[in-house]
């Protein structure tokens, strides 16, 4: 950005020097007043405009940079407290599979767990279990955001 | 006639060169045009570096707390000998605000078990690791050097308990000593500092202890007797 400006400030040194430049042969030639009053003139409404245009882009390029690291930082620490809460309820949908009756403790409840199906028995068991495998599911409904596994559940009676 | 020699007059003058004025209105313009982008630059750098410190430091605290889950999910019933009375004691202190318990997680690598020590201080969340030996790491714990962990924020802890009705209700004290065993589960709540509040979120950890009992110490309330 630097060497930019330096450049625009060379060409503004040309533009002079062409002016004086013209200026001294207007002198010696003697060229109409009226060219020469116009090259005194200053800069045109486009070049005003291109000027303009070129630093509100340089500009916008600076803020969206800006804004796009915070934005960064920002979904970072949001999805690391989404990991933590959705880890932290699929602890305790595991703790509950065993312990049926545990005292609710997580204050954050943005996933909540739902029991599903048995899993399917196997064709043949050499004994029968008070354990079950079941499916559940951790869903936060406002984001759409879903996760299943299976768990071990202890039945009233060996099956 | 009289216009065109005035401007060749006026244009004459001109060719002296710049006027004081001119030369200060423009040196005045530059230097409110470079330093509006230097101080664009400067705004943009310093933010910049203030939000890869932020993802850093997210970073960081998402590993630290992985760390601590996986470290309580390992959570081993180590014993050690009371040397006032001969007993063999189960090591672990748990507080509604500091957790001290050994794991077979260690974040070194280090062979053997590990006690860790969390509790919460002005600055933040401490953490204390020495290797568990054979006899009570109260005393290592106290004589190695904390590291601040969790920065701004507070730690609060509850303890999963089956009583004789097979209820499980969370216990904001476990003392492994009374108790003779693990918890079911430990419960930590990471609380933010007031002042933080607006930039950071409470975020809970729910870890399982699998590994809850001695091999030979039992709880009394299995057996009946001790």
């Amino acid at each position: 950005m630097l060497s930019h400006f330096k450049v625009a400030s060379k060409s503004q040194v040309a533009s002079k020097a062409q002016v004086t430049f013209n200026g001294q042969v207007t002198a010696v030639t003697k060229i109409t007043a009226g060219a020469r009053i116009k090259s005194n003139e200053g800069f045109t409404l486009l070049e005003v405009i291109v000027a303009l245009t070129i630093t509100g882009f340089i500009l916008g390029g600076l803020f969206s940079l800006v804004a796009g690291s915070k934005r960064l930082a920002w979904t970072s620490e949001a999805s690391l407290v989404r990991a933590a809460r959705l880890r932290a309820a699929t602890n305790f949908a595991l703790l509950e599979n065993e312990f049926s009756d545990v005292e609710l403790i997580l204050e954050n409840y943005d996933y909540e767990a739902r029991a599903g199906e048995m899993l399917e028995e196997p064709l043949r068991k050499t004994e029968a279990s008070v354990f079950n495998l079941q499916s559940y599911e951790i869903s936060n409904d406002d984001r759409d955001e879903r996760v299943t596994g299976s768990r071990w559940i202890q039945m009233e009676l060996p099956k | 006639m009289s216009w065109p020699l005035s401007k060749v007059h006026l244009r004459s003058s001109s060719h002296k060169g710049f006027t004081l004025i001119e030369v200060m209105l423009s040196l005045a313009l530059t230097s409110l045009i470079l330093g509006l982008l230097s101080t664009g630059v400067y705004i943009v750098t310093e933010d910049w570096n203030r939000n890869s410190d932020v993802l850093d430091e997210s970073l960081d605290e998402a590993l630290v707390i992985l760390q601590i889950d996986r470290a309580l999910h390992g959570a081993f019933p180590h014993s050690f000998t009371n040397e006032e009375n001969l007993t063999r004691q189960i090591y672990f202190i748990g507080e509604d605000n500091s957790l001290s318990w050994v794991s077979t997680v260690s974040p070194q690598r280090n062979a053997g078990l590990t006690a860790w020590e969390l509790y919460s201080s002005e600055l933040g969340v401490q953490l204390s690791l020495v290797p568990a030996y054979s006899d009570d790491p109260t005393q290592r714990h106290s004589q190695s050097e904390p590291r601040l962990i969790l920065e701004g924020y507070d730690i609060e802890f509850a303890y999963l308990f089956e009583d004789l009705d097979e209820r499980k209700v969370w216990r904001d004290e476990w003392v492994g000593e009374e108790m003779l065993g693990l918890p079911l589960a430990v419960y930590v709540n990471l609380i933010p500092f007031d002042e933080y509040e607006d930039r950071k979120q409470p975020i809970e950890i729910v870890a399982r202890i699998k590994n809850n009992q001695h091999r030979s110490i039992r709880p009394n309330f299995l057996f009946g007797t001790q």
